[in-house]
């Protein structure tokens, strides 16, 4: 499946990235990573768990700044 | 009590309102846009609805262009000394409030200079002429309200952008007076920087203002912190918004303030501007009959002013009608409006203006009052005067 997470950088553009995923019928929720694939520290993502590629696709494709993917961190 | 001091601070807010900012103490109660529990995502999600609102609100282009600021202020420094160097120059209106005066002044000890282009109210034409002429080879910026705090004359703030784009030089706007009331598109306008109150026309509680903007990475920072994102970076994050929301938001104010824009699309920002525009006229036609009133400009049109209209009257300083009509329970605000520009343009700096601004929630009979309170004012300052006189003549 790949990794889940993409890294949008803030909590504004996982928010409104989420909404696009919305309007391509792509589930998708917006969380808190707490350091970021890149090693930038904290930041938010858009928790995809299916169609991930596609979804990053479309939000690189509506302007979305993707700073790359992850894997979810572990919920206890 | 009759307020009629809305050109400062909308009051009573609507129900709405004080309903969000309510609802916002008690759902909303930690940051938003920093933890990932449900609490602080509750939080983001309602911050983020208000960008949404204001976005589509005023036409930007994505709710990540809306910066929340503390007022109309905060977001003019913002972009002033975010953008001006040493050696630039800036072309403003006549009219300006000290909220783009102060800064300017500040700014000119590092080198920046500005011209004052004369506004002619009712003549859109030699007003943008007046702006071509201001321009310089070093214009790096036109910055003009899209208001006047004071006597409500209109710019045309979309003509301005236009000469200014073909000049490559953008236009911020302070849409402090005008928000609410005035259609302010910002796709078809081009305007590069809005700024706008969130307590005046659209509203919101006090405290809260916005800086909207899709070139918000272009602009140097006033205020570095912390913003819930690239913590391990020591720079500040380049994107918008977050790039000027350093620290913890208004949260409740934000979520009164989205409220508040709500109640006007709602209401009807073109209704609120007829109904405003029409207690201005009758309150006009009024006091231009009533002898000792100085009127300063035209009838009210919206074509060319929003909803403020000062006057004098004959002999009085306007602080001293200022405090007699508080004395008859009518809240208006007098003196110079932190605007002496504006002041000097109509000859009044000496001794101010009473300013009137009425709401959403202003009524006819809130005018007739007034005027009728302004009729006793001359009344009983002319009873004065002839008693003084007839003292002078027995002594």
């Amino acid at each position: 499946m790949g990794k889940p997470m993409i890294e949008v950088g803030s909590v504004t553009y996982a928010m409104k990235g989420r909404g696009l995923l919305a309007r391509y019928g792509i589930w998708s929720r917006v969380e808190k990573i707490a350091r970021t694939a890149q090693g930038r520290g904290c930041s938010f993502g858009i928790y995809v768990p299916n169609r991930t590629n596609e979804a990053e696709n479309i939000l690189k494709r509506e302007g979305i700044p993707v700073f790359g993917r992850s894997e979810r961190e572990v919920q206890l | 009590m009759i307020y009629l001091d809305n050109a400062a601070t909308t009051y009573p807010k609507p129900r709405a309102v004080r309903i969000a900012v309510q609802r916002a103490l008690v759902r909303y109660g930690a940051n938003p846009g920093r933890a990932g529990h449900a609490m602080a995502i509750a939080s983001s999600e309602e911050v983020y609805r208000c960008r949404c609102e204001a976005a589509d609100f005023f036409n930007a282009p994505g709710p990540e262009c809306v910066a929340f600021t503390l007022n109309c202020t905060s977001a003019v420094n913002f972009v002033l000394k975010g953008l001006l160097h040493a050696g630039d120059h800036v072309v403003v209106s006549c009219l300006e409030h000290n909220a783009v005066m102060r800064p300017l002044h500040a700014l000119a000890a590092s080198g920046v200079t500005w011209t004052e282009a004369r506004v002619f109210p009712g003549d859109n034409d030699r007003t943008v002429a007046a702006f071509r002429e201001a321009l310089r080879d070093n214009t790096k910026l036109v910055f003009c309200t899209h208001a006047s705090n004071v006597w409500g004359i209109r710019l045309p703030v979309e003509r301005i952008a236009a000469l200014a784009r073909q000049y490559g030089v953008p236009t911020a706007v302070d849409c402090a007076q005008s928000a609410g009331l005035l259609p302010i598109d910002m796709a078809d306008s081009g305007i590069d920087y809005l700024c706008a109150a969130g307590h005046k026309g659209l509203y919101g509680p006090m405290g809260t203002g916005m800086l909207i903007t899709p070139h918000g990475g272009e602009l140097a920072t006033l205020v570095e912190g912390g913003t819930g994102t690239e913590s391990l970076s020591q720079e500040q994050p380049s994107g918008m918004p977050e790039r000027f929301e350093s620290g913890t938001v208004n949260m409740p104010g934000i979520a009164g303030l989205r409220a508040g824009i709500d109640f006007v699309r709602c209401t009807g920002r073109s209704h609120i501007l007829e109904h405003e525009i029409s207690l201005l006229r009758s309150l006009y036609a009024g006091l231009s009959a009533t002898d000792g009133v100085e009127l300063y400009t035209p009838m009210p049109d919206p074509r060319w002013c929003a909803p403020v209209l000062s006057f004098n009257l004959r002999g009085m300083a306007s602080e001293e009608v200022g405090r007699a009509l508080g004395a008859c329970g009518i809240a208006v605000r007098a003196g110079l409006h932190c605007a002496p520009s504006a002041h000097r343009f109509y000859g009044t700096l000496e001794r101010g203006a009473v300013r009137i601004c009425p709401s959403a929630f202003s009524t006819q009979t809130d005018m007739r009052t007034l005027l009728a309170a302004v009729r006793q004012i001359l009344m009983k300052k002319s009873r004065k005067k002839a008693l003084n006189l007839s003292k002078d003549m027995v002594k």
